[in-house]
This record gives C-alpha cells, structure tokens and sequence, in this order.
C-alpha cells in the first residue's frame, strides 16, 4: 500500500498500468502471452461492455500476477493506430532467469533484439541489464533486469 | 514554437464527455447494449475472469515515454495537476531509431517511482516538431497516494478546485451503485487529457489477486463462467 500523508495535495504515486492501441488482438495477444508469459486477466467487448460499444473499441487486459491488470491491449474497430504518440515503453523483468528466458523466447519467436536502453539519455538500470524488442505494431519494449534480483 | 493544434480522431467531443456519466446508470448500459441481448451476442466479461494465479516473466512497468509537442507546457501539467516531479531534461539527442531525427528528453517521477514518465519532443531532419498522433496508446494510468477509493474522489475534487476537468470519471470499473460503469477491474479512476491529448488515468483501488482470492479462493473464473 502506498502511502499518502495529511492534508497534502494527492499525487500519483507510481504508474501502474498502461493500454496500448493494436491492430491485430489475436497476433497481439500471442505475442505478449508468449514472450512475457502475461495472464489474460479479462475481456471487454462491444457485445458486452457498453463503453467499448460506444467507443467501438474491444480491450483484452492481461496481468503480471498480483494486480487485475498492467497491461491492456485495445483495438479501436473505426480508427487506424500508428506509432505516433509513444515512443517507448519499458518493463521490469521479475527476475535475471525471466530476463534471461525473455530474450531466449524473443529469440526463439525470430524477434530481434537490441542491447541496451533505448534512449541514450536513460539511466542505466542500477547494476543490471536492459535490451528492446518491438511488438507486432512496432511499439518499442524496453526490457529491464534489477540489480538484485 | 508555438504548438499545432489538433485534436486526435479518438478524442471524446464534449457532447459526449457529459453523456459519459450516464454509464453509471446500469438502466443506461442495459439500453446501449440491447442490440447484443436480444440477438444473443452479449456474453459476461466482468471482473468474474480475473483469476490470475500464475507469475509473469515481468515484475512490473517501468517507464512510459510519450510524445509532446512542448516539453514545458507538459510538464506544468504533469505537474499541477499529477503532483509529478521534474527530474532531469536533458539536451537533443540522436533520436533511437530514426536516422536523422533528434529527440529532448524530460523525466519526470511519481512520489514513489523515479523517472516513470519521459516526455518526449521529437523533431524531424528538418528540425519540426512531432505532433502527438494520439494514436498509440489508449491511455496510461498512474496509481494515487493513499490508493482507496477516497483518494481518487479527494483527487477529482482537487482537480477541479484547479481548474482541471476529467473526461471521463471519478468512476469505478465494475458493476457496483453508485460509481460502477460496468467495466471490469474494480480500480476507481478519472481521466484527463494533457495538453497534447495524451489521455492519463488517474486511478486506486485496482482488484489484486489477494482480493480475488478473498470473495473466490482458488476458483478461475472461467470455472465460474
């Protein structure tokens, strides 16, 4: 539990999830199940969630394990997605044999991979290692390993 | 240099932004959803699916970077109304992956997670601004101090006392009076749009699978389906 103290403003304490538009839910979903071993936590559909009705949209919400969900996949039925409003983002492996077996299923699924972190100006993660990939829309993923782990 | 304005084809129009309320009322998401109940499409996807036992190969997310046209006028925003912090912005520098193309970095950190946001201003050979697509993430969400539902309430409210509008919440993302949409993960949250209609969520209070656990036990929702 995070905390929050007194009468100060409430600010954000950590980011905590993050929906990225696909254009292919099923390749999409393959993708992270596979390569991150991510848990389909739930589906909402415009035949059963009636925001996504309005919105026309269909998101699949995957879990790293503790919270409903870190990641969700959306696909918008009327618009077209691109790569044009993020240039990145980054995770944290659970541990140096997840990071390790991360980069050896990226290499088994023919995804290439990059050493290091993406942005130049990005610290170095404290003692560990960092390499990227991109998924099947060319979001760019950043993989992480703490030191420590 | 003065930011384009533009207005990305996902963007709620205000119309709509002061119906969204209306999907708390469970007679109004009845209503929307007729067409797939009385031709039997409609099926269950509540917060019932959640049963996640099994630990991913990721921990947890660590980093977002998104594009803005105005490093300055973004980070005020993140700011006031976030209570983010400013870290570092660095000088241009060679863009990751487009020959040519240079990006400014500024790395902004949440109360309790250091650098989680990078605001980005790419510029093209040309040295012309990227203007954010709005496009390639449907939105990103930061977890509040305290993390209840009385958080996320205090926070709307301080939103609004600082002149910032939502577009879409304070609501609860499951089927519960007063403040349920019907949408499944149980966080409450509210959304805002940043300058550059960036839409960044707002939220506590999310199903873990200790709560889950606690009403379901070791039952996976689709068993219960």
């Amino acid at each position: 539990m995070n905390t929050h103290v007194g009468n100060a403003p409430i600010a954000a304490a950590k980011l905590q999830h993050h929906v990225i538009y696909v254009s292919d839910l099923k390749r999409s979903k393959d993708f992270y199940t596979r390569l991150f071993d991510l848990q389909f936590s739930a589906l909402n559909h415009p035949d059963s969630s009636a925001a996504m009705r309005l919105a026309n949209m269909e998101m699949h919400f995957f879990s790293f394990g503790f919270y409903h969900h870190d990641i969700c996949l959306v696909k918008h039925h009327k618009l077209q997605m691109d790569n044009g409003s993020m240039l990145h983002f980054s995770l944290i492996a659970r541990d140096s044999a997840a990071f390790a077996a991360i980069r050896q299923r990226a290499k088994e699924l023919g995804v290439a991979t990059r050493d290091g972190r993406l942005i130049a100006s990005a610290k170095a993660p404290p003692g560990g290692r960092a390499f990227c990939l991109q998924d099947p829309d060319h979001h760019w993923i950043e993989i992480l390993e703490e030191a420590g782990q | 240099m003065t930011p384009v304005s533009y207005v990305p084809p996902n963007v709620l129009p205000p119309l709509l932004q002061k119906f969204a309320p209306l999907l708390k009322r469970k007679w109004f998401r009845a209503l929307v959803l007729a067409p797939p109940t009385l031709t039997g499409r409609r099926f269950s996807n509540k917060t019932e699916d959640y049963g996640v036992f099994k630990p991913s190969r990721i921990a947890r997310i660590a980093q977002v970077s998104i594009f803005v046209q105005d490093i300055a006028r973004a980070r005020q925003w993140y700011e006031t109304l976030g209570g983010l912090r400013h870290s570092r912005t660095g000088e241009e520098e060679p863009h990751p992956f487009k020959e040519g193309w240079r990006i400014r970095c500024c790395y902004m950190s949440a109360a309790e997670h250091e650098e989680c946001l990078v605001l980005v201003e790419e510029r093209d050979p040309e040295g012309k601004v990227t203007v954010p697509s709005g496009m390639s993430f449907f939105h990103t969400a930061f977890e509040l101090q305290g993390n209840r539902l009385e958080d996320v309430l205090a926070f709307a409210a301080q939103a609004k006392q600082a002149g910032f509008a939502p577009n879409y919440g304070p609501v609860r993302h499951n089927g519960e009076p007063p403040l349920g949409d019907g949408e499944t993960g149980g966080n409450v949250a509210c959304y805002f749009y940043d300058p550059d209609y960036n839409n960044v969520e707002f939220c506590a209070a999310m199903d873990t699978i200790e709560n889950y656990r606690a009403r379901y036990g070791d039952a996976k929702g689709s068993s219960r389906a």
